[in-house]
């Protein structure tokens, strides 16, 4: 359903970012690229379901706010967060360690598809047809470190992926991210340890959308959300009549009717999204 | 020789009739009193017998003897001194005979008249039993409130002697007493931010309507709630005097006082002081004093279950039953409850910005004491949101008289239909077929619950009286189902 495109390093539309690395390699590519900077969000498959929530939780916030997100597409951590920006305006980035055309893991051929079909890309230096050995994926991380223009750690254990990820994109200058987590949890202790090495603890979702917009500026694909649209983050229920531009009762009314539609959900002092 | 006067007695709130009667022997002196007094009826005879001396009259040096009839009934306060003192001058001959005159009032030992508390129940006697009534001068305006009284102030012992020998029908009785104006409630204008909060008391005061609101420690709970004065009705003067009989059989004094009661009782209250009780004759209790008001219940969680319990029957019937052995007595007990809680111990349950530190266990079960059948009973259910420190510096919310106004206007409508829209049956009002769609749609995929569902209708209607129309429509029935976001597992 999408042709095969390949990106040469000296192409029109390769990746700026790539060209900091030593041997900026050539890109088999599937689907819709962009030259906007992006964020990845990357974590260890072993994870656990604060840092699931977390991923998808960031992923859906980083695209609503209009960035394009990157991972690998593996279980975990990086499933979760293609999952939460398919939930938002899409642009998702996979970077495979096989090639283009091998799902691996094969549970996530849905997401696989989703992110295609959400005018997402699918990347790899891999020719079609190559097989996911295990040597290949570090490889893999240092392309989603060299496309990124910041990289969010959720979760990470003593070694692993993600921190090689962290490592090289901190190398090349990039800002990274980490999630904190309690010090004697396994997946947590890789990103404890950025963090004491320097790396930027993430406090939340909205913490982490102002460290962004401090550190890279404006997200390139804003969107308005359109009147009546509540965003991830929620909208705090008495702001509703002076964002809405109307009464407390019409506000109220409103409301009453995207509940009663589901596509909105009060918890304590926010509405957010139904569908979540 | 023997001579007897009326009196009053409030039992259940209401004003019952009380015989004074007394007699005079021959035999050597002696005042004997009967018929259940309490103590201060009891000393009655110290005062009677110091004020008629300082009046100048000459108490009778016989056996006096002065019973209280019905004698069953018991018989509390300081409201007899004066009937009981002008049936001894009249049994002596000293002045003619009182015939059906209700008199009420406490003796000062100088012969002074004093308030004592039952000046209301006094005109009401008087009126439904189309005969005078004689009260201290300082509250007669309040006998001569009730509609058909005749009522007569004195400021002495000395003064009712005298009134009394030139006769009642010779003498104009007094003009009924301006209702007095509460003291000034707290203006909703120090309220800043919390839009939906505001838009909630307005509604909930416009109908009449029971008004929950939770949110963390600090949101302004309890000042909206203490708010809610200012915006309400003023009492009609028959609902002002309800009130007032209802507080004196408290033994508290409130006169003609038009501004609706507000209680506030405390969550270490005892179940007799929230629903009333006591030995020997029951007073009313905190819902009785709310009567016709607001009864606000601060950290409703912290009150005991069964103390909740007790309010079903006042908020299903609009009166509370103290049970006595062999016998119960109804208190009214028609109030609107506006309550306040946190929606966790530590307060911070659903808070966007903090997070609740509360341990699970813990938290369900505090959270389970407000659960379905008291949440099920209010109209209205609102999250009060924490107040950005931007907004304290904002401008001033609008002022209770404003939005008092508009709750007036809408009152009207349902006094035209005959009652507040609290006690309104769901199903008589006029609806427009998308406001009755809307709420079927939100009770069939559980944004309300069945009973939710009735209660969204009634808040609809105050909601369309707010906008002075006659049909509820769709919009008004969705800001009530905006209204009832209720309490559930977030």
């Amino acid at each position: 359903m999408n042709d095969l495109r390949v990106m040469a390093p000296d192409g029109p539309d390769y990746p700026v970012g790539l060209l900091d690395l030593e041997d900026p390699p050539q890109l088999y590519v599937l689907g819709e690229t962009t030259t906007a900077p992006a964020v990845a969000v990357v974590g260890t498959r072993r994870c656990t379901r604060y840092g699931l929530n977390l991923a998808d939780a960031f992923g859906h916030a980083l695209s609503r706010a209009g960035w394009t997100t990157v991972s690998g597409l593996a279980r975990g951590i990086d499933a979760a967060a293609h999952r939460g920006t398919l939930r938002g305006q899409g642009g998702a980035v996979a970077v495979l360690g096989s090639g283009v055309d091998v799902v691996y893991p094969v549970e996530n051929a849905d997401l696989y598809r989703s992110i295609l079909l959400s005018g997402g890309a699918i990347m790899s230096e891999y020719p079609p047809g190559t097989r996911p050995d295990r040597w290949r994926f570090p490889a893999r991380n240092r392309i989603i470190a060299g496309i990124a223009s910041a990289v969010v750690v959720v979760e990470a254990g003593v070694k692993g992926g993600a921190l090689i990820t962290a490592r090289l994109a901190a190398e090349m200058g990039r800002p990274v991210l980490v999630v904190p987590g309690d010090v004697d949890r396994p997946a947590s202790v890789g990103c404890n340890h950025l963090i004491r090495d320097g790396a930027h603890p993430v406090l939340g979702v909205d913490d982490l959308l102002t460290e962004l917009e401090f550190i890279l500026g404006e997200p390139p694909n804003q969107m308005p959300a359109p009147a009546g649209v509540i965003p991830a983050t929620g909208l705090v229920i008495d702001d509703l009549p002076s964002i809405w531009e109307c009464t407390p009762a019409e506000a109220l009314a409103r409301l009453a009717r995207m509940e009663i539609l589901g596509e909105a959900r009060r918890v304590g002092d926010l509405v957010l999204p139904g569908s979540g | 020789m023997y001579a007897a006067a009326t009196s009053v007695a409030l039992v259940g709130g209401e004003a019952r009739p009380v015989r004074v009667e007394a007699h005079v022997g021959r035999q050597s002196e002696a005042f004997k009193l009967s018929g259940l007094p309490d103590t201060a009826v009891r000393e009655a005879k110290d005062r009677v017998r110091a004020a008629v001396a300082s009046a100048g009259i000459r108490f009778p040096n016989r056996t006096v003897t002065v019973n209280l009839a019905p004698a069953d009934l018991p018989k509390g306060g300081t409201d007899y001194d004066l009937p009981i003192a002008l049936g001894i001058l009249a049994a002596s001959k000293e002045i003619p005979p009182l015939r059906e005159a209700v008199v009420v009032g406490e003796l000062a030992l100088d012969g002074a008249v004093r308030p004592g508390s039952n000046a209301f129940g006094a005109g009401v006697l008087s009126a439904r039993q189309n005969v005078p009534c004689l009260v201290a001068t300082s509250v007669v305006g309040e006998s001569a409130s009730i509609p058909g009284a005749r009522a007569y102030g004195v400021d002495s012992l000395a003064a009712a002697v005298d009134l009394l020998r030139e006769g009642l029908g010779r003498v104009e009785p007094a003009e009924p007493g301006a209702p007095i104006v509460g003291d000034k409630a707290p203006d909703l204008a120090d309220i800043r931010g919390q839009p939906m909060a505001r838009r909630a008391l307005e509604v909930a005061a416009a109908g009449g309507h029971h008004l929950l609101m939770h949110g963390p420690p600090g949101s302004g709970k309890t000042m909206l709630a203490r708010r809610i004065i200012g915006i309400l009705p003023p009492l009609e003067i028959e609902d002002a005097v309800e009130t007032a009989m209802l507080w004196a059989a408290a033994g508290r004094r409130r006169g003609l006082v038009v501004t609706p009661p507000f209680r506030a009782p405390h969550h270490t209250a005892s179940k007799a002081a929230l629903v009333g009780g006591g030995s020997g004759n029951p007073v009313p209790g905190e819902v009785s004093l709310a009567h016709r008001g607001v009864l606000f219940l601060d950290e409703l969680a912290e009150f005991p279950r069964g103390h909740l319990d007790t309010l079903r029957q006042p908020l299903e019937e609009g009166v509370v039953s103290v049970a006595r052995r062999g016998s119960s007595l109804d208190f009214p007990a028609s109030f609107q409850l506006v309550a306040a809680t946190n929606p966790c111990p530590c307060g911070f349950y659903g808070d966007g910005r903090r997070p609740c530190e509360c341990r699970p266990a813990i938290l369900g079960r505090y959270r389970s004491r407000i659960s379905g059948p008291l949440i099920d009973r209010f109209d209205l259910v609102v999250r009060v949101g924490r107040v950005d420190a931007t907004e304290y510096s904002g401008p001033q919310g609008e002022t209770s008289a404003s939005v008092a106004s508009r709750v007036g206007r809408a009152r009207e409508g349902q006094s035209r239909r005959g009652q507040i829209n609290r006690h309104l049956d769901v199903g008589d009002g006029q609806e427009s077929k998308a406001a009755s769609r809307l709420v079927a749609k939100a009770v069939g995929n559980g944004v309300l619950t069945a009973r939710g569902g009735d209660r969204v209708r009634r808040v609809a209607r105050t909601i369309a009286d707010l906008d002075g129309t006659d049909l509820v429509e769709e919009h008004h029935m969705a800001e009530a189902i905006g209204l009832r976001g209720e309490w559930r597992d977030e």
